[in-house]
């Protein structure tokens, strides 16, 4: 029984993480219907960042969540403006290509900047764990990567719903035309969101790699989880990501322990299907931002 | 717009599945293998991909003995002095893209095929070695299965994975006081940490360990959680690792965060190379790791002189790093290539295959000798510890730097 519970509740820390990394992913694609393939990549990018800056001046990769967030804020909102804002009309293939692309040339740039050596952000503590009764041990890492997993959607779903940018960009997201008649400029509440999301990404990357390796061969996985997360939670609702990576993060830990352990993913996909098919929306996803249409 | 979101989501996955599924194809010239005075070599490497990092040490192999072979004056074949040319390919980490380069080699003419990194693509490139009448110095693919083929044509100067993990079972059965009695496997999925499984599970069942878990999880993973919450109700004394990397880094991590306190941990693979204890940091200390070389290795050859020599040699081409021993067999496969077409006196692939399959030399890298269906079973394996930050060679003890600490983990 402990060691079930052992793994529901690393499933649930598990679960959290993947949410962390798909909330930026889940986020561009409900507003501007642009399924990020370079998302993996930023968030790659904000795991070398925080690591550097721990090399360098010593920074806790947790602190180093906020340089992390900002400067990816800012590479987020130059790349919308300058390149995915051109091709943000075209058919969903060309964001598609645009973004494999840039996710191509990121991954191969991060391998010439920091070789293809596998990393991760030393800490005391990360690896410690308290010990719950019932032998159930919740390591501190993960626990606070958890933990501002949860404070960054609170905070995201807070943003958009009770501030005016926030509100600008759930408007645009769900009517473009409208949006723009009531004079919101689309292009850089676009920018906006996808600066965000690169933040998101960015601060997901330092919390990832001080509880796991990376190297920028993980790009893809990343990508692979956000997506599978946003799926499973729905589009056009902030908690979706975390919801589905909680989802997807307590059926693998559960997978793992009644089926041979190469199976996780199996499991995982099928619960996907499974949900799909019961749930085309997601779990928490709203019909509509599968359906609309943009001007 | 629905049935366009939903293409999109499925092309999104197409691409993610497949990733970059275009292989680079560089310029190669052309030429035969001893075209003004040449001897070429193709080699197809995974220097993109989940395989870029070892893919790197393996070129890096390849390209020390290309500069120490030239720097003294070339391969003697038939009278004649040939330097080196290595023709490098990017496989991108991916079997069937290494087949097809290999194949493209064949168009060009270039019968010499230095290995790539990891079984799956050796594998797949001895397969296309055969079918064209190449021949294939295999550096990194340790697999069994590869030699079970009944394939002439491959040679791998590395100690099978069969050895993987037998050799750390047999370290710690000699050096642990008081010995272990329980002991349990995590392993990766592919072929090679199978095979090591298996022949570790073997090994500890004939010297009377009790295997308490055998636990697979999926290639790459970052996650082993799982396999390590079933083991802890067990309490193995020894955690075995059939491994690479990222599996390997995790289990180490993972198993602090569960509280799995086994007296040692032992992985193939991840522990010798310096990723593994920087990761770590103090979690790595005391872990064991099975290697194909130390620089204590005893042996030694003309061009590269002992194991000593070659890691001075080493350090010197690149900036003081320490070579690893994915460098060193690297650099024994061209060595191996480079003796054979030196005896064979031609560089046609039917004489140097034959050459090949008598060898019996001394090298930096051990013995160089192959069995009938080309595995070097000559040479033994040895098992390193991390010591203060460092691997540091610990078996067989003769050619130790350390003795073994036990238990190894400081919980």
């Amino acid at each position: 029984m402990s060691q079930f519970l052992q793994a529901t509740v690393y499933g649930l820390l598990q679960g959290c993480i993947f949410g962390l990394v798909a909330v930026g992913f889940s986020l561009v694609w409900g507003v501007m219907n642009v399924v990020n393939l370079a998302h993996g990549a930023f968030v790659l990018m904000g795991a070398y960042m925080a690591f550097e800056l721990n090399q360098a001046v010593g920074l806790d990769p947790f602190l180093g969540v906020l340089p992390a967030a900002a400067a990816m804020f800012a590479i987020g909102y130059l790349i919308q403006r300058g390149l995915v804002n051109l091709v943000v009309n075209a058919p969903i293939f060309i964001t598609l290509l645009l973004t494999f692309g840039l996710e191509l040339l990121l991954v191969n740039g991060m391998l010439i900047v920091f070789t293809a050596d596998y990393r991760s952000i030393p800490t005391d503590y990360a690896a410690h764990s308290i010990t719950l009764p019932g032998e159930v041990h919740v390591p501190v890492g993960r626990l606070i990567a958890a933990a501002l997993a949860v404070a960054l959607t609170v905070g995201l779903s807070w943003f958009v719903r009770r501030t005016r940018t926030g509100m600008a960009i759930l408007a645009t997201g769900m009517d473009r035309g409208a949006a723009r008649l009531m004079g919101i400029s689309a292009r850089h509440v676009y920018a906006l969101t996808f600066g965000l999301a690169a933040a998101l990404a960015g601060a997901a990357g330092a919390a990832v790699g001080s509880v796991t390796t990376f190297s920028p061969a993980d790009a893809g996985r990343f990508t692979l989880f956000s997506f599978v997360a946003a799926v499973l939670g729905g589009l056009g609702n902030t908690y979706g990501a975390l919801l589905g990576g909680l989802v997807l993060g307590v059926f693998q830990a559960w997978g793992g322990q009644l089926l041979p352990g190469t199976l996780v993913n199996a499991v995982a996909f099928g619960a996907l299907v499974v949900i799909l098919a019961v749930r085309p929306q997601g779990l928490a996803g709203r019909a509509f931002y599968a359906s609309r249409v943009e001007v | 717009m629905r049935t366009r979101t939903l293409a999109g989501a499925v092309v999104a996955a197409l691409v993610l599945a497949g990733g970059s599924a275009c292989g680079s194809k560089g310029d190669a010239g052309g030429g035969s293998d001893t075209g003004n005075g040449k001897l070429i070599l193709g080699a197809s490497l995974s220097l993109t991909g989940s395989l870029a990092k070892e893919g790197a040490l393996t070129k890096e192999g390849y390209q020390l003995c290309q500069d120490v072979v030239n720097g003294k004056g070339g391969v003697p074949v038939g009278g004649k002095k040939l330097n080196l040319e290595i023709q490098y390919q990017d496989d991108t980490s991916k079997p069937d893209t290494a087949g097809q380069l290999v194949d493209q080699f064949n168009d060009k003419g270039i019968k010499l095929i230095l290995g790539p990194y990891g079984s799956a693509t050796t594998e797949a490139a001895a397969a296309v070695i055969e079918r064209n009448g190449q021949v294939m110095a295999d550096a990194a693919g340790a697999d069994d299965k590869i030699f079970q083929k009944g394939y002439r044509r491959t040679f791998a100067v590395l100690s099978p994975a069969n050895q993987y993990a037998a050799s750390m079972i047999q370290a710690i059965y000699d050096l642990a006081q008081p010995r272990p009695t329980t002991i349990a496997f995590v392993s990766a999925d592919d072929g090679f940490s199978k095979t090591v499984t298996k022949a570790g599970v073997k090994k500890a069942t004939d010297m009377g360990l009790t295997v308490v878990g055998e636990e697979y999880v999926p290639n790459g993973a970052t996650d082993v959680s799982s396999a390590l919450t079933k083991i802890k109700p067990k309490n193995p004394d020894v955690i075995i690792g059939s491994v690479h990397l990222a599996e390997g880094v995790a289990i180490v991590k993972q198993a602090k965060e569960l509280g799995v306190v086994p007296k040692i941990f032992a992985e193939t693979v991840a522990p010798p190379t310096p990723d593994f204890a920087q990761s770590l940091g103090a979690a790595a200390e005391g872990v064991l790791g099975s290697t194909q070389w130390t620089d204590k290795t005893a042996g030694s050859d003309k061009w590269f002189g002992s194991a000593k020599d070659y890691a001075a040699t080493f350090a010197k081409m690149f900036n003081g790093r320490e070579a690893e021993y994915h460098n060193a067999e690297a650099t024994a496969a061209c060595l191996a290539l480079a003796l054979a077409a030196e005896k064979a006196g031609s560089t046609d692939p039917n004489k140097v295959r034959d050459a090949l399959a008598a060898l019996d030399e001394q090298s930096f890298f051990g013995p160089l000798k192959f069995n009938d269906v080309g595995q070097n079973v000559t040479k033994k394996m040895g098992v390193i510890q991390i010591q203060g930050g460092k691997p540091v060679p610990v078996w067989p003890t003769d050619s130790a730097g350390a003795q073994m600490k036990y238990p190894g983990a400081a919980a």
